[in-house]
């Protein structure tokens, strides 16, 4: 019988081979094709399923397919041994299925079918280890990921004055809608709630609790990007509106706010995941200034090298007795070499190092953004979040790869595992050549880019500062200080990415759960049981009672009674 | 519509044998669907009973869930604990239920409705497992009782006013006047305890906890759904009435539905939980019934269709952990997934169905309710999206608890699951989420 993680490689790497050709001939030929599965029609409105096959899906299509196949390659070894395994390849498989279905769906209702889908699947592979950890950081993932389902919901109730859902034929000229303003502004949170971008951010890193394969294929490249392929399609309505500026804003204070997270904190898969958040926050950005084309190559060369450097991270918490934390790491460069050389070539393709994945699209959208008149503000975040990335970056590398080796006695770290290293391998081709290629295919004509040399220079600049800065930062003997416990208060707030996991937690749910107990209390056994149920029978229980003491044959009260009543009716008749 | 009326009556002999009752309930259920036709608005008519695409969905409902609670409740049989007698009153509720379903006359569909009282009375008083049904008995009696006498008085004036109680043949009660609007009030009450809106629930919670499987699966699955029936089939005799107290019913079922949301996070008792987020839900149906909008009646009825299964499908769930595990609570059943790890997966599946996750039948008809109520109303989009949003919420918490983490340390094994169990799951699952292929086969079409 052949193993699952291997049938599916070949399953998923032939659809991608596929894909990828497809995405080819629709690029040259200019193709693209709809299908529509009308679910029901009422009132000549149809609710219908479409499908659109062009370049940018099939495109997409083909990279989601082609790291997926290398990440359950990779789960081969990584999940060995795990008695739950063939369930855990299914939940990847379904997950992939999602997000195919999100991205040949450019309808406000039938996307739902791939965004809840992924939300619930997410949901389940985040929880796949039986921890409370694991529970609490799958619930905060699902619940994050429900706003975003909710507000695609009353988009969906908005759209329904054009008539129809298929919002690709409608993005051109949504002013048609009065609501269109409150439309762009839902169909943009649901975007942030899906991309993790501030105030959502939280369960990115959160979800960091699911197996490492899914953090790589799930939490860097995939279904984090679904909010700004959403967006990508959607980008021609949201020019020129209200919500586009307060994206734009959100977006960058991302970036930035994950890029300094990440210099504080120490588990590895944190920090890829605090970077992944930053590298959104960049996507996010670039998309609300109007380069809805930029985005989407970043999307597609960060997709490369930040499944590798999952991959990495992977192998070596692999290696490392399931350890995760960066202080227990060093020195890993000597004993796994392979590993590290791709840890380094995606943490450089991340850096934008030139010639690798990263360099063509980022510094390009850094490029553009410079160039575009945005205010002071998103300007210098933009530049302080270049250099926090080199300056992240560096320190991981100082802490697992170059620096002391601060292992337990006890240890076997190699890089003998051929099922984990060979995925990483093909990776490794993608973050050294995907770019490029990327850059050749989608902008056969480059982006015209004019500025001033310091412009020119000033991202090389922050990221020289930012890398030597990260790396002297962190490097440290035991007769050192501790620095940071001076500025205690500030680290706290910067290492705990603006206290969003506290509030979006605790915060979120002390008000909504009290008031459950309150109703619980006040409401159901209470006032509604006193004006019903109980409340009637003890009325009816004291009022019969009461008559049984009138059906005592008591002479005097009949007498009393027919007196009163005699009474009465003189009253009442005068 | 009386060969099912009569088939059901001839399976009242049979009920000394619980295979033959369990087959035929399942051969009737596949003989009806061969009547799935909506060329006419009404057919099958006869005497006093005729279809429409509506009662149609609703019968097949009926008989769907009637099969699956005789196949879920082999308890009853294994245990000898009355199978014969338990049979026969299940067949007399599906028989009122046809009944009702069927009716063309007002008064005919009055007495059937109330019928139906009746056998779920018994299922919970003969079946139920603890003193508490008499009190849970009680209580669902009365409320749909004390709602439902007035309704009574409405119908003969109604017949007094037109001089008939056929369907379509009864005068509309014009103006929104104080009289207009006592009698509308009146007439839409029984219903809507029966649905029920929040504020006037509190008899389900305890129904349903105190139910056996079978009262849980028929009142979920079916009887609920017949106070939006009856809704669809009242409201349009009120147009003006209902245009000016619309908002009342929907400001209390959404509002009340995001209360109801808040309180479901509090529960510790599965079947509780279930039965809450039956009200939130059923909330939903009661706005878009009574915006009298096409939209909303469609989500409606697709609704009562998708939660009618959805909902028998969780109770069924929550009745298995029952057997094997001996208590509802959620603190002590929790952890499932280590003990029925294959059964983990119907929780999730249904779960999803719950929580109006694609592609079921609940999104579909959401998606139509939420249409009709954000457009008489931007307002409510408030808490729609609260209702939602805890919709979600509290599945996901039952979910959880009851599925991952650390399991009780007082159990040690049961059963993970019999095939008959899993045939029942699939059973629910799959109309849920194959019918929205074709969504205007659950659709309420003039």
């Amino acid at each position: 019988m052949v193993s699952m993680y291997l049938s599916s490689m070949l399953f998923l790497l032939s659809g991608s081979l596929s894909c990828l050709v497809l995405s080819l001939l629709c690029l040259k030929s200019g193709q693209a094709w709809f299908i529509e599965w009308e679910l029901l029609s009422l009132n000549s409105s149809s609710i219908v399923m479409t499908l659109i096959l062009d370049w940018m899906s099939f495109m997409f299509l083909g990279f989601v397919m082609f790291i997926s196949s290398m990440v359950l390659y990779y789960s081969g070894e990584y999940m060995h041994g795990d008695s739950n395994m063939n369930r855990f390849m299914y939940l990847v498989l379904a997950f992939v299925m999602s997000m195919g279905f999100l991205i040949i769906s450019p309808n406000l209702i039938s996307i739902l079918l791939g965004w809840d889908g992924l939300g619930l699947v997410s949901y389940a592979l985040v929880i796949y280890y039986q921890n409370e950890k694991s529970a609490n950081a799958g619930m905060l993932t699902a619940l994050s990921n429900r706003v975003g389902d909710v507000a695609i919901l009353l988009a969906i109730s908005l759209f329904f004055s054009c008539g129809g859902w298929n919002f690709l034929f409608y993005v051109e000229n949504m002013p048609i809608i009065g609501s269109g303003g409150l439309l762009c502004g839902l169909v943009v949170l649901a975007a942030m709630t899906k991309s993790a971008q501030i105030p959502f951010s939280a369960w990115l890193p959160a979800a960091m609790a699911a197996p490492t394969p899914v953090s790589a294929l799930v939490h860097s490249s995939t279904l984090v990007t679904a909010g700004v392929y959403l967006l990508i399609r959607f980008s021609p309505a949201l020019e020129g509106r209200l919500s586009q500026t307060v994206l734009l804003l959100l977006s960058s204070l991302t970036m930035f706010m994950a890029g300094l997270g990440a210099n504080f904190e120490y588990d590895l898969k944190k920090i890829i995941a605090l970077s992944t958040l930053s590298q959104l926050g960049v996507m996010m950005s670039i998309l609300s200034l109007g380069y809805a084309d930029l985005a989407f190559f970043h999307l597609l060369a960060h997709a490369l090298f930040k499944a590798l450097l999952f991959m990495c991270a992977g192998a070596v918490i692999h290696s490392v007795k399931d350890y995760q934390d960066i202080r227990m790491m060093g020195g890993l460069v000597y004993h796994m070499p392979l590993t590290g050389m791709c840890m380094n070539l995606a943490n450089l393709a991340l850096c934008g190092t030139p010639f690798l994945a990263g360099f063509y699209s980022k510094d390009m959208i850094l490029e553009v953004a410079f160039m575009s008149p945005i205010n002071l503000v998103s300007f210098l975040l933009y530049a302080l979040a270049t250099g926090l990335t080199v300056c992240y970056t560096m320190r991981l590398v100082y802490y697992s790869l170059s620096g002391d080796f601060n292992l337990g006695n006890l240890y076997s770290i190699s890089d003998e595992g051929k099922i984990m290293t060979n995925p990483m391998m093909g990776l490794s081709v993608g973050a050294v050549f995907g770019g490029a290629t990327l850059a050749w295919l989608i902008f056969p004509c480059p982006y015209m880019i004019c500025m001033s040399p310091v412009f020119k220079m000033l991202a090389l600049i922050v990221s020289v500062i930012g890398g030597v800065l990260g790396y002297l930062l962190n490097l440290n003997a035991v007769n050192y200080n501790l620095n940071s416990l001076k500025y205690y208060n500030s680290v706290v707030f910067s290492g705990s990415m603006w206290f969003m996991p506290f509030l979006s937690t605790y915060g979120a749910s002390k008000n909504f759960l009290g008031s459950g107990e309150t109703y619980q209390s006040v409401g159901d056994m209470g006032w509604s049981e006193y004006y019903g149920g109980q409340g009637i029978y003890s009325f009816i229980m004291s009022s019969s009672k009461i008559l049984q003491v009138f059906q005592d044959n008591s002479m005097k009260i009949y007498m009393l009674s027919f007196l009163l009543w005699v009474i009465v009716l003189v009253f009442v008749v005068v | 519509m009386l060969k099912f009326m009569l088939a059901c009556i001839m399976l009242m002999p049979l009920v000394n044998s619980w295979w033959a009752v369990q087959s035929s309930l399942f051969i009737l259920t596949f003989i009806l669907m061969l009547y799935c036709h909506h060329d006419f608005s009404n057919y099958m008519a006869g005497w006093c009973f005729n279809i429409d695409s509506l009662g149609y969905i609703l019968i097949l409902l009926s008989f769907w869930i009637t099969a699956l609670v005789v196949c879920s409740s082999q308890k009853v049989l294994k245990e000898n604990n009355y199978p014969s007698l338990f049979l026969l009153v299940n067949i007399f509720l599906l028989f009122f239920l046809i009944m009702t379903f069927s009716a063309n006359d007002y008064l005919l569909f009055y007495i059937s409705f109330e019928s139906s009282l009746i056998p779920t009375l018994i299922l919970i008083l003969g079946w139920g497992y603890q003193p508490e049904r008499l009190q849970a008995g009680v209580y669902m009696l009365f409320y749909t009782l004390f709602a439902s006498l007035p309704l009574l008085v409405s119908l003969i004036s109604l017949y007094n006013m037109s001089g008939s109680l056929t369907l379509g043949l009864v005068e509309n009660v014009s103006g929104a006047g104080f009289i207009s609007c006592i009698w509308y009030v009146v007439t839409v009450f029984a219903f809507i305890v029966k649905l029920p809106m929040f504020l006037v629930h509190l008899w389900l919670p305890k129904a349903h906890v105190e139910a056996p499987v079978a009262g849980s699966m028929i009142l979920a699955g079916v009887l609920l759904k017949l106070g939006g029936y009856g809704l669809i089939r009242v409201l349009p005799l009120f147009g003006e009435a209902n245009k000016n107290l619309s908002w009342l019913w929907v400001s209390i079922s959404l509002v009340g539905g995001v209360v109801v949301s808040l309180m479901c996070l509090r529960q510790v008792d599965m079947k509780a939980l279930i039965a809450y987020s039956s009200v939130a839900h059923m909330g939903l149906v009661l706005s878009g019934l009574v915006v009298f909008g096409w939209w909303g009646v469609n989500g409606a009825v697709v609704v009562m269709i998708g939660h009618g299964l959805c909902s028998s499908g969780l109770f069924c769930l929550a009745n298995m952990v029952y057997e094997r595990i001996g208590s509802r609570s959620l603190l002590i059943s929790k952890g499932l997934m280590n003990f029925m790890p294959s059964m983990a997966l119907w929780w999730f599946l249904l779960s999803a169905g719950n929580m109006a996750a694609p592609p079921t039948l609940n999104l579909l008809g959401e998606i139509s309710l939420i249409i009709s109520v954000v457009s008489w109303s931007k307002v409510s989009m408030l808490s729609i999206s609260l209702l939602s949003f805890f919709s979600a919420a509290y599945t996901l918490y039952m979910f959880s608890l009851s599925q991952h983490g650390k399991y009780y340390s007082a159990l040690f094994s049961c059963c993970s699951g019999k095939v008959r169990e899993y045939l029942i799951l699939m059973l629910h699952w799959l109309p849920l989420n194959v019918l929205i292929l074709k969504g205007s086969t659950v659709m309420f079409i003039l």
